[in-house]
């Protein structure tokens, strides 16, 4: 199939692995499924500390179940991703454990608190949620296939992140302003999960050509604020006034995106952000320290002999 | 020999299981499937796959999840209020319907 017929074509869940597809599609599928693969493992890595110490043990049940499943929706997307026969699962998972692999801004961010669960597990998660909802519709059926599991399972992460908002922000007042003080850190950067600006997004009109993206960068973090500034304000977080967000006369927003650090953003996408290499090389570490496990399983005998790795914690 | 065969009604969704057919080799397989599974109802795409090439595992063998209550991992855990996003809703309804589903409620 040329590209010219691939975009006739594209529709929602169009393409499948028995479709010969143009290299240009192959290529465009495989770094935005293996960007949203790579997330949802770097997501759960960041998450994983809060298992222990979650302040009770419906919150150690309920983070552990969580985290359980976004390291599930990553083996997922690696597999949609891989199916387009461009890179394998063991290239992306080495690509993204010596710093090529490419993932969410908010990622990169070290998270230090339990007053900061919520800014992943409700604002980033209903931010994902929101995009993923789109992505049911994306022209190669085996990332559709996915995203109907990951949207099934994503609506719990979501409805407990906004828990504990809840009750975060009806704790006592310390508890209140920690909250506030960690949501001002994290709300820039919320805003930019969506990325640029339609008119500074550079993969977006090829994506959305082949069916690929469903929404643009604009329409989806409308459609977010439209949501989730309501939520934010009736459990009492104050929005920070940077950045600038104006509501149109139609109900959109519109965000004053030179209020943004896009340096940092840039170099965030990069892989450059100094903070985020601990993150990058924290699951590095993970993944070298359980090699045996994958060596047993492929069956090298010589593995299981050597000297006795660390466990993975 | 025997060929499982599952069909897919229109482009993007599913292949489900449907039915098998007896045949020789999988042209004939392919054939029989189109014939018997693919005349009447629907269908965009059959798979035939030998009966033999499928693994099994079932309820006797191991303890799948899904049966114990786990209410924390379920979005109707979570009493939040306030308008939420109709994806979220979307999620909530699925999960509410598997929950039934679930048979010891």
């Amino acid at each position: 199939m040329d590209l010219e017929t691939a975009k006739e074509r594209a529709g929602p869940r169009e393409f499948s692995p028995a479709d010969d597809l143009p290299e240009e599609y192959r290529k465009a599928a495989t770094r935005m499924i293996e960007f949203h693969a790579n997330s949802e493992i770097m997501g759960a890595y960041l998450e994983r500390p809060f298992i222990r110490q979650a302040p009770s043990i419906d919150r150690k049940l309920a983070f552990s179940a969580k985290v359980q499943d976004e390291i599930g929706h990553g083996q997922l997307l690696y597999r949609a991703a891989e199916s387009l026969g461009v890179k394998t699962r063991e290239e992306m998972l080495d690509d993204l454990a010596n710093g090529d692999g490419k993932f969410l801004n908010c990622f990169h961010y070290p998270m230090e608190s339990w007053v900061e669960t919520p800014m992943i597990a409700f604002f980033v998660d209903g931010a994902a949620m929101r995009r993923q909802a789109t992505l049911r519709r994306t022209s190669w059926e085996p990332y559709a296939h996915a995203m109907d599991k990951v949207c099934f399972e994503e609506g719990f992460h979501v409805k407990h992140g906004e828990d504990i908002l809840a009750e975060l922000m009806s704790g006592s007042k310390k508890e209140q302003q920690l909250t506030q003080e960690a949501f001002e850190e994290w709300w820039p950067r919320i805003i930019q999960f969506f990325g640029p600006t339609d008119d500074k997004s550079t993969h977006h009109d090829f994506a959305a050509s082949v069916g690929l993206k469903q929404q643009s960068n604009d329409q989806l973090r409308n459609a977010f604020l439209d949501q989730y500034i309501p939520k934010a304000r009736k459990y009492g977080l104050e929005i920070p006034d940077e950045p600038r967000i104006r509501e149109r006369d139609d109900g959109t927003y519109e965000v004053e995106e030179d209020d943004l650090d896009w340096d940092e953003f840039f170099t965030i996408a990069k892989n450059d952000y100094e903070p985020g290499l601990d993150q990058i090389n924290g699951r590095k570490a993970a993944q070298e320290a359980v090699q045996w496990v994958r060596d047993t399983i492929e069956g090298d005998a010589s593995a299981a002999g050597g000297h006795a790795p660390q466990a993975a914690d | 020999m025997i060929w499982e065969v599952f069909r897919q009604e229109k482009t993007g969704q599913y292949h489900t299981h449907c039915g098998n057919v007896h045949a020789s080799d999988r042209e004939m397989a392919k054939q029989f499937a189109a014939i018997q599974h693919g005349r009447r109802k629907p269908t965009n795409s059959l798979w035939v796959v030998p009966r033999e090439e499928i693994g099994e595992i079932d309820s006797e063998d191991v303890a799948f999840g899904g049966t114990t209550d786990k209410s924390y991992r379920w979005a109707t855990a979570y009493n939040t209020t306030g308008r939420d996003a109709s994806e979220v809703v979307e999620s909530e309804d699925e999960q509410a319907t598997a929950e039934r589903q679930r048979g010891d409620d």
